[in-house]
């Protein structure tokens, strides 16, 4: 499966879920909570990042890319 | 009526806040200065895989500053500020060793010693249904010298249950490497990336959120590795990376679930799987023990080779950069976390562990050099 066609998949999933759920603002203390961020931690994010950045083919995903390096 | 308007308006400001729905929902209402000082070294090479010279590789120190403010009533600035230190060998060329299977030889006996040095300055503009963004940066070593910058903007809707961002970015990178003359290396070479990503994140419940995204990249001019002996890459790259996220708060546990999978695909031909899952456990309201776990898993690239081929003509394209090849990692660590009300310190540790036996896509030339390494990181938030 090509990964346009996984991704509008994965939004139609969402928009299909969005549609039968109602979370009320008083009722969203849960996800309010620090560790439920998608980045809790946002320095150890970078630097995983950047640490396998270097290690690996891989990058990109939820974010655009930065500044290169010369990590050899 | 007005008591209710103010009621209203602090149960959106609280939805828009909420850290599970988008990364930055909201103006910070303090300034937080956080620093974290990492150490990872590379493990030694098998005298097996470097039959001659030295087996130590990279030992890297970094350290990370960051600083987020509020500006005014509906803008932020945020400052990050990276400094790293290198020292150790890198695989320089590969040959075929006495039995015949690829041998590695690492660059120079006294090892390279590198430092980069990196400022980048953002800013965010919040309205009431989401958020613009820029940052500029530069970062630069003694061999590479980067200037990037980008912008995003993010939307909520369905009453801020479901939040689209859209984003852009732009680097330039000049690479300049040392004793160009002594070895036959380009002089200087300069690279290119525009970087374009879309996602969306939705609420489920009131207890889990899931996030879609999709980035693309397009790089181009010299992407080859300089410092390799044999190197030779086509001079243009585009990169597909599409990753979905999802959190899920597990009240009777008083924790946290993440789930993480990105699927990458490029046209040097490398795609990739990765999934990682963490446990956030809340230990009363001051502690939080973190254990996560990280798979890795890509194919090669179209022109890996185990062994450099030294009779080819450099116009057609080779590298034995182990980075291309067929190859899984696992990764492990834990975090532990005090928060203290203005103070928050972590401690992480992690393992990681690269090899060819632990790939789901199809090893055709195992490559030597696969990285193990540990991480130690200490980090500390002050909020003020």
């Amino acid at each position: 499966m090509k990964p346009i066609t996984v991704f509008i998949l994965g939004i139609l999933i969402i928009l299909s879920v969005s549609a039968c759920t109602e979370v009320r603002a008083w009722e969203r203390g849960y996800l309010a909570q620090p560790e439920m961020a998608w980045k809790p931690d946002p320095l150890e994010s970078a630097l995983n990042d950047h640490i396998f950045f270097s290690k690996e083919a891989s990058s990109g995903g939820n974010s655009a890319a930065g500044g290169g390096c010369g990590c050899n | 009526m007005k008591a209710t308007s103010k009621s209203l308006i602090a149960l959106s400001t609280t939805a828009l806040a909420l850290p599970g729905i988008a990364g930055a929902d909201a103006p910070p209402t303090v300034k937080t200065l956080s620093y974290k000082i990492s150490s990872y070294k590379e493990d030694e090479l098998s005298r097996k895989e470097a039959p001659l010279g030295d087996l130590d590789r990279y030992d890297i120190d970094v350290h990370q500053f960051q600083l987020v403010s509020p500006l005014g009533r509906n803008m932020s600035l945020r400052v990050d500020a990276n400094y790293e230190s290198l020292s150790g060998a890198s695989p320089w060329f590969t040959s075929a060793g006495l039995d015949g299977n690829p041998i590695v030889n690492l660059s120079g006996a006294s090892g390279i010693h590198d430092r980069r040095s990196e400022l980048a300055i953002g800013g965010s503009y919040y309205l009431l249904n989401g958020s613009i963004s820029g940052n500029v940066g530069y970062s630069e070593e003694n061999d590479y010298r980067a200037i990037y910058g980008g912008f995003n903007g993010e939307r909520h809707f369905n009453n801020e249950l479901t939040t689209l961002a859209l984003g852009f970015s732009y680097s330039s990178d000049e690479i300049f490497p040392t004793d160009a003359t002594l070895f036959n290396r380009v002089s200087d070479e300069s690279k290119h990336s525009s970087s374009v990503f879309f996602s969306i994140s939705q609420v489920i419940n009131q207890f889990s959120s899931f996030q879609s995204a999709l980035s693309i990249t397009e790089q181009s001019g010299f992407l080859s590795d300089p410092y390799k002996l044999r190197d030779s890459r086509p001079d243009d790259k585009t990169q597909f990376a599409l990753s979905n996220s999802y959190r899920r708060f597990l009240v009777e546990a008083d924790a946290s679930l993440h789930i993480n999978y990105r699927y990458y695909h490029d046209d040097f031909g490398i795609s990739s799987h990765t999934a990682d899952l963490s446990w956030h456990q809340n230990l009363g309201r001051r502690f939080r023990a973190i254990p996560s776990i990280r798979y890795y898993s890509q194919s090669s690239a179209d022109f890996f080779t185990n062994i450099d081929d030294f009779l080819k003509p450099l116009t057609e394209y080779q590298s034995s950069d182990y980075r291309l090849s067929a190859f899984g990692a696992i990764s492990g660590g834990i975090s532990f976390v005090a928060d203290m009300g203005n103070w928050k310190a972590t401690l992480t540790a992690e393992r990681y562990l690269a090899n060819e036996d632990y790939s789901v896509h199809s090893v055709n030339q195992s490559s030597t050099a696969l990285v193990k390494y540990t991480r130690l990181s200490l980090g500390i938030d002050f909020t003020f």
